[in-house]
């Protein structure tokens, strides 16, 4: 009968546990008795070194260093007390902030407590010697983040920091745990999965003096893989440099493949001191500071782009036959729309589409503008890139915006006036873009006609990796990349060109400057180009938050550029 | 026969009383008060169980047979509830909040998934008074059932709680076996059951997937799962023949085991009673699982029958689950010891499900 086998079946079970159990108790009891007498499986986590970053010639911009921490075994009350009053002796400090730390840091009996972190290696020799009195006390390399470069690349890099209340939430379920040490910000926080390390230990038993008796087990911590960025080291201090003390952004990409190779911020921080910690007031006042020195501006910043703006719009309206070459405007230092009155910047009389981005008339383009209407412009900034983020691999990365009179009318109640087209065609009023997107939109008048998608990744462990989104056409006439090219050529070339100090360098430079209106405050300068104008192979962008006009942008991009030639880095 | 009441009443209360001082060991050393007061909750709970129990016990369980799919479905809203707003802890969606307390729906879906293949299996045909189960075919017999029991199955699992999802298969391959299913579709299904494990293994959590390897070596990581296997033995192993006596087990005492006092309370008790202390809570369990299956034997009516088959088959596997975990024979997969492990929801659902047992013996000879 079936219900026999059951039984017999439960018969089994129940027997072949208690011979486990005879033989767990009675035959090896003395055994375990021994061991749990004793308390005597210790546990010595060992971590492995979170992965390096390099630049793309192989220059480590993020490493690892070793840094010493002191643990100890938690034994009874009496001896850990003479065993710290030894401690205090040896490092010469305070008897009871080392009370104080090992209770903070104590987790369990079996495991060792983190007692002092970050020795130097004279105390960490010194304290290794009491180790011959003192077996309970261990001495453990900790690989810690060091930054060869200090600042350099901070935006790019982000920093590494414990984890936070929210992260692990999110995290939890890929075996992140708390008191992890994870990235912030940048490729550390994008890449953090590959970047990150596993633990690794031992577990061992110790006698009643917590020496060392045998091995139990053993698991080897694996280091995080090593990540190559695009970024030059070179080009990046330069640019860096360059920027000094002026707030502001300045990208130097590859117009053909998207590769960063230098993206500069300022204000920007030191990543170390969430490292050392030596300062305690370092990082909270970093996060108050009101010039946000951990944005990164040039890819979470939205701002007007003023003036550049004109290049979308000064091919969308040939593109769409709107103008052609010959459409002439007459600019007498202004216009009326509607009923006011919109400025431009002085009086440059008859102008064609190559001479007004030269001088960058606004007339021309309130013209043009109205010409295309407020949905057209919005088309065709849409197609440049703008209103979305570019994909560049960076965290927290800002989309900007593009208005649209559909916009206009569901969100504010309000009509699209001519006049909103008109601020719109110099790329004022409600555009905001981030300076990436607007590398992005003048790498497609360089390598004429796609729109490339940003990388600062280059390769993970040695193995290159192929970005997110391929590149994708504008689908522009090569008539109309030329004309533009031609204007944008015209601003450096042109002794009367908004940029012409950018003229007489050992490269041809061309490009459009920006004087964007920033409400309350200085105007923000812009100047957006790429290099050499013969065969374009490089966008550069250099961003000046409030500085005031566009002409200090191109002295600072002027700069940039010597340093890049005198350097030979391109 | 009164005695069957008394003995399941007597053996039920001596585990429970074994279990509260094994919990009142585990915990009082620990600092809070919210430890200090594990064990009386845990005897609220015992009293509430045992007063299910004797209410239960006195009533007829026939009514179940009518409400089974009433408790289906109340059990099987409370798990889905448990996906919706359960409360996380200890990384699984497993506890719901009701009023003051934190309820376990797992350990009502047991209970119900009995009663419901009981009830399945027990049908009769209009034009013949015998059983319709030992002649149901291969889709009514086997795989309607597993579509049933799979549902809530695959759910305790996504919680993710691998033991108790585990319990439910285990209780259903016996429950269709003993159904006097034929044979051949009883090797059916365990065929149909073992083929996707390899893929099943792609699914698990990392986790659970590392509590198995743990499980054929713990040594491979001792610092995370091995270690609690690695506590466990040592904890029972060190207890000897006779133990080193109540509250003076080193191991549960000094934290080195982890869950103490619910998943591994058989190494805490383990440790301070020892191997004679163990046999003797062997037996008492060998006693309970042995006398549902003597109801089992002497009632008339199919569904009693099966139910209390199905009841005992239950308890006895999660005994032998959870204490083959503490002794690093079985992989650590959460399973609760019945009756001694602390939690509210487990405890009150076995005593009902001993009150069920008790209440089938008292009717039995109705039919």
């Amino acid at each position: 009968m079936r219900v026999n086998l059951v039984i017999g079946l439960f018969v089994c079970l129940f027997l072949t546990l208690s011979t486990r159990f005879f033989s767990l108790s009675v035959m090896q009891g003395e055994e375990f008795r021994e061991l749990s007498y004793k308390n005597c499986i210790r546990l010595l986590p060992q971590p492995g070194a979170r992965g390096r970053i390099f630049d793309r010639h192989g220059v480590v911009i993020a490493d690892n260093k070793l840094s010493y921490d002191l643990l100890l075994l938690p034994q009874s009350k009496n001896e850990t007390e003479s065993t710290l009053s030894s401690i205090a002796g040896v490092l010469g400090t305070d008897l009871a902030r080392l009370r104080i730390n090992f209770r903070r840091n104590f987790i369990s009996s079996s495991l060792p407590v983190r007692l002092v972190k970050s020795l130097t290696l004279t105390t960490a020799i010194a304290l290794a010697q009491l180790k011959t009195d003192i077996p309970s006390i261990f001495i453990q390399p900790n690989p810690q983040r060091t930054y060869p470069f200090g600042k350099l690349a901070c935006h790019v890099l982000g920093y590494v920091n414990e984890i936070d209340h929210w992260r692990l939430t999110q995290l939890e379920p890929y075996g992140y745990k708390t008191k992890d040490i994870v990235g912030f910000g940048g490729i550390e926080e994008k890449y953090d999965y590959y970047l990150r390390q596993e633990e690794g230990g031992f577990s061992f038993e110790v006698d009643h003096r917590g020496k060392i008796s045998r091995t139990v087990g053993f698991r080897l911590p694996t280091n995080g893989r090593d990540i190559q960025l695009t970024i030059d080291a070179g080009i990046q201090k330069v640019a860096e440099d360059n920027l000094a003390q002026q707030k502001g952004t300045i990208i130097i990409m590859d117009a053909y493949n998207g590769e960063i190779l230098a993206m500069a911020n300022v204000p920007g921080f030191e990543p170390s001191i969430f490292v050392d910690r030596l300062d305690p007031m370092a990082i909270p006042d970093m996060f108050n500071d009101p010039n946000a020195p951990l944005l990164n501006r040039a890819i979470s910043g939205m701002y007007p782009p003023g003036s550049i703006f004109k290049a979308v719009v000064g091919a969308a309206a040939l593109e769409r036959g709107k103008i052609t070459k010959n459409t002439r405007f007459l600019c007498e230092g202004g216009t009326l729309v509607g009923d006011r009155k919109f400025p431009c910047s002085s009086i440059h009389h008859s102008q064609d589409i190559i001479a007004a981005l030269t001088h960058s008339c606004n007339v021309f383009f309130y013209r043009t503008g109205l010409l295309l209407t407020g949905s057209g412009i919005y088309d065709n900034a849409v197609r440049f890139g703008l209103g979305k983020p570019t994909g560049c691999q960076l965290p927290y990365e800002s989309s900007g915006f593009v208005p649209s009179p559909f916009w206009k009318q569901v969100n504010k109640f309000k009509k699209w006036f001519d006049g909103d087209t008109a601020n719109f065609s110099i790329g004022q009023g409600y555009l905001l873009v981030t300076p990436l997107q607007m590398v992005r939109m003048m790498a497609v008048f360089a390598n004429k006609g796609a729109l490339v998608t940003p990388m600062i990744v280059k390769a993970i462990d040695a193995k290159a990796i192929t970005p997110e989104k391929k590149n994708t056409s504008v689908a522009l006439n090569p008539e109309t990349i030329e004309y533009i090219r031609q204007g944008l050529r015209g601003v450096v070339s042109e002794s009367t060109g908004t940029g012409h100090v950018l003229s007489g360098l050992a490269l041809t430079v061309a490009g459009k400057t920006g004087t964007a209106q920033a409400p309350g405050g200085q105007s923000h300068a812009w100047f957006v180009g790429f290099f050499p104008y013969e065969e374009s192979r490089y966008v550069i962008c250099v961003f000046l938050e409030n500085a005031g006009s566009g002409h200090l942008a191109c002295v600072v991009a002027r700069h940039v550029l010597e340093g890049v030639i005198s350097g030979k880095f391109l | 026969m009164k005695s069957s009441f008394l003995m399941i009443l007597v053996i039920a209360l001596i585990i429970a009383g074994l279990g509260i001082i094994s919990i009142y060991s585990g915990t009082y050393q620990k600092e809070g008060s919210l430890w200090q007061l594990t064990y009386q909750r845990q005897i609220l709970w015992v009293i509430i169980g045992l007063v299910c129990f004797l209410i239960i016990s006195f009533v007829n369980y026939r009514p179940l047979w009518d409400w089974t799919y009433v408790l289906f479905g109340v059990a099987m809203v409370c798990l889905l509830l448990v996906f919706i707003l359960g409360i996380v802890r200890l990384g699984a969606q497993r506890w719901l909040r009701l009023l003051w307390f934190n309820f376990q729906p797992s350990e009502l879906v047991k209970l119900s998934v009995v009663v419901f293949l009981a009830r399945y299996f027990s049908r009769k045909s209009i034009d013949d008074i015998g059983l319709i189960s030992s002649r149901l075919g291969m889709f009514r017999g086997v795989l309607l059932p597993l579509f049933f029991v799979g549902i809530p199955m695959s759910m305790i699992i996504e919680q993710p709680d691998l033991g108790s999802g585990l319990m439910v298969l285990f209780t259903f391959i016996a429950m269709v076996y003993l159904a006097k299913i034929k044979i051949r579709y009883c090797i059916v299904l365990l065929v149909i059951l073992l083929v996707p494990i390899p893929f099943l293994w792609q699914m698990l959590r990392d986790y659970q997937k590392e509590r198995l390897m743990v499980f054929l070596n713990p040594n491979i990581d001792p610092l995370g799962a091995g270690y609690t296997i690695i506590q466990s033995k040592i904890a029972i192993g060190s207890g000897g023949l006779w133990g080193k006596g109540w509250l003076g087990g080193t191991q549960s005492q000094l934290h080195f085991l982890p869950e103490a006092h619910t998943d591994f309370i058989f190494a805490t008790f383990g440790e301070e009673w020892g191997f004679i202390g163990g046999m003797f809570l062997f037996v008492l369990y060998f006693l309970l699982v042995r006398q549902g299956i003597v109801i089992a034997r002497r009632t008339r009516d199919q569904f009693g029958r099966l139910l209390a088959l199905g009841i005992s088959v239950m308890l006895g596997l999660q005994i032998f689950v959870n204490i083959a975990m503490t002794m690093g024979l079985a992989p650590v997969v959460g399973v609760p010891l019945p009756l001694m492990s602390y939690g509210g929801s487990s405890v009150v659902v076995t005593f009902i499900s001993l009150g069920i047992l008790s209440s089938i013996d008292r009717r039995k000879t109705m039919f």
